[in-house]
């Protein structure tokens, strides 16, 4: 039993990043109307920008804030794409090259990065912040967690508080009666992706020290980060981040159980299945009558 | 006076021509009123006066700039508003939050409570819990918050009671009584040209009629004419 709570509390620092991006893939959908596979990338791209730079020997301080230039550098690169050529497509068209863009950022991030070869992914927040029922707690964990927390409550603030916030809540709306109006929307809408782009850089720099260190892995954190933004019904910002520490809690448990610990990267998909027939109950409900 | 002008404008949807060389000048202080059948290309024309649409050929100029190249938050910022067909409220977004999302900082509401009075009471509530009248009041004060210099509005009387479209149509006299243009796009032809100025005929992409909106409101059996052609001989 004691494993199995000091593996759930492992599981928080993943938890917490899961949420933040979970809350990320919200914001961009909401604002921007986009399903976005590349979330992750573009955090794993600033990620391995701080770890290039760290590499090459400049202090830890200054490269953790030039890769999170660098996250929102790529995700303003992927909003030109989008608001340049796909920026009146369909929602289905609009994730199917987000997509196909993940598979080529993937691609060219791990021909960059030397593929499967080790980088040191320094600690950016270490040490331990206290001890919970006998089990360390990291700084780490505190962090994502309290970053998690802050950013939701801040997206939720910003858009309700505002006067950009009601722009973008109009711009998400109806796009077209936007523009018409006088709002900025392609100066707004590259906003959102700068933003997703430079906090997703960093939660993924303070978990990467925990994943397996290459370009890909980071990449595919995707998919818990679409299964909290799923439990959010790609809607709600706080059902999201209680989503995505879940699905870290739930990780960190599967993890101490022998069995099925190889297994715990199936987790967020498990998790998106569940949601998924949980969502379609009422149709089948029907279809059986 | 003078505030937009159009000339020998040509459009295009998917490679097809639909306004095929139209001029057109609106006034401050009056309505200009453009009808046509179903098809003529009156909607075509407006988003290509705001920029939605990319116009092929002709210009554009409003008080004496040039529109044709700019995007449509920009025609918008020089004073061109477009109340688009549909009533484009912001659902999600309480009436004030639909009014305040387009005021500048300098601005404020009371032009356009002046104008709808009736949507103080419903300031708090959800645009898109609104009526359809209350939805059309939203849109037409949301463009007017900024004082434009014209106002292109598009079938604003769709789907509503005639009460309410009564009531609309008073409020767009208002406007060009207060010193805007205003191009009126409508289907109910007679009310239009009851308040309006001066008359456009469109069919299939071209003025066919222009002229005073009263002489055309007297001979609806010339209207007729108008909008259908060769086939009403």
């Amino acid at each position: 039993m004691d494993s199995l709570f000091t593996a759930a509390v492992a599981g928080l620092s993943a938890g917490g990043a899961y949420a933040i991006l979970g809350v990320c893939a919200i914001f961009t959908y909401r604002l921007v109307a986009v399903v976005n596979f590349t979330g992750a990338a573009i955090g794993a791209a600033g990620t391995f920008a701080m770890v290039a730079l760290f590499e090459l020997g400049v202090p830890l301080l200054p490269a953790v804030l030039l890769g999170i230039a660098a996250g929102a550098a790529a995700g303003i690169a992927i909003g030109l794409v989008m608001t340049t050529w796909f920026a009146g497509s369909s929602a289905s068209t609009k994730a199917a090259v987000t997509a196909a863009l993940l598979v080529g950022i993937i691609a060219v991030g791990l021909r960059l990065t030397g593929g499967q070869h080790p980088h040191y992914f320094p600690e950016i927040i270490p040490g331990s912040a206290f001890r919970l029922a006998g089990v360390e707690v990291t700084w780490a964990a505190v962090t994502t967690l309290a970053l998690s927390i802050a950013f939701t409550l801040l997206t939720e603030q910003f858009l309700a508080r505002t006067r950009t916030g009601l722009q973008l809540r109009a711009l998400s709306q109806r796009p077209m009666a936007a523009e018409l109006i006088g709002i900025r929307v392609r100066l707004l809408a590259l906003g959102v992706w700068a933003v997703t782009g430079g906090v997703t850089a960093f939660a993924l720099m303070i978990i990467a020290p925990l994943r397996s260190p290459d370009f890909s892995s980071l990449s595919l954190l995707v998919v818990p980060a679409l299964a909290a933004a799923l439990i959010g019904a790609f809607s709600s910002f706080r059902a999201a981040l209680i989503g995505g520490l879940m699905i870290g809690l739930l990780e960190g448990s599967v993890s101490a159980i022998g069995a099925v610990s190889q297994y715990r990267g199936a987790v967020p998909f498990l998790v998106i299945l569940a949601v998924l027939l949980w969502s379609q109950r009422g149709a089948r409900w029907d279809e059986a009558r | 006076m003078t505030i937009l002008s159009i000339g020998a404008l040509q459009v295009d949807r998917a490679g097809i021509p639909v306004i095929r060389g139209v001029d057109l000048e609106a006034k401050g202080g009056e309505i200009s009123v453009l009808l046509g059948s179903n098809g003529a290309g009156k909607t075509t024309f407006l988003e290509s006066l705001s920029g939605i649409i990319p116009a092929r050929a002709g210009f554009i100029t409003l008080d004496g700039t040039a529109l044709v190249k700019l995007r449509p938050g920009a025609r918008a910022k020089a004073g061109l508003s477009h109340v688009e067909q549909g009533r484009t409220v912001f659902p999600a977004m309480t009436t004030e939050e639909n009014l305040k999302v387009a005021l500048h900082p300098d601005a404020d509401l009371k032009e356009a409570y002046d104008l709808f009075p009736e949507l103080l009471q419903r300031r708090t509530v959800e645009a898109g819990m609104l009526s359809g009248g209350e939805q059309q009041m939203v849109v037409i004060a949301r463009s007017i918050v900024n004082r434009p210099r014209v106002i292109l509005i598009d079938e604003m009387s769709s789907g509503l009671a005639p009460v309410i479209v009564s009531r609309l149509m008073r409020a767009v006299r208002q406007l060009a009584d207060d010193g805007m243009a205003v191009v009126l796009v409508e289907q109910f032809a007679a009310l239009a040209l009851a308040i309006g100025n001066r008359a456009y005929v469109l069919r299939r992409g071209q003025i066919v009629y222009d002229g005073d909106c009263a002489a055309l409101a007297r001979d609806p059996g010339h209207l007729h004419r108008l909008y259908l052609g060769d086939a009403a001989a």
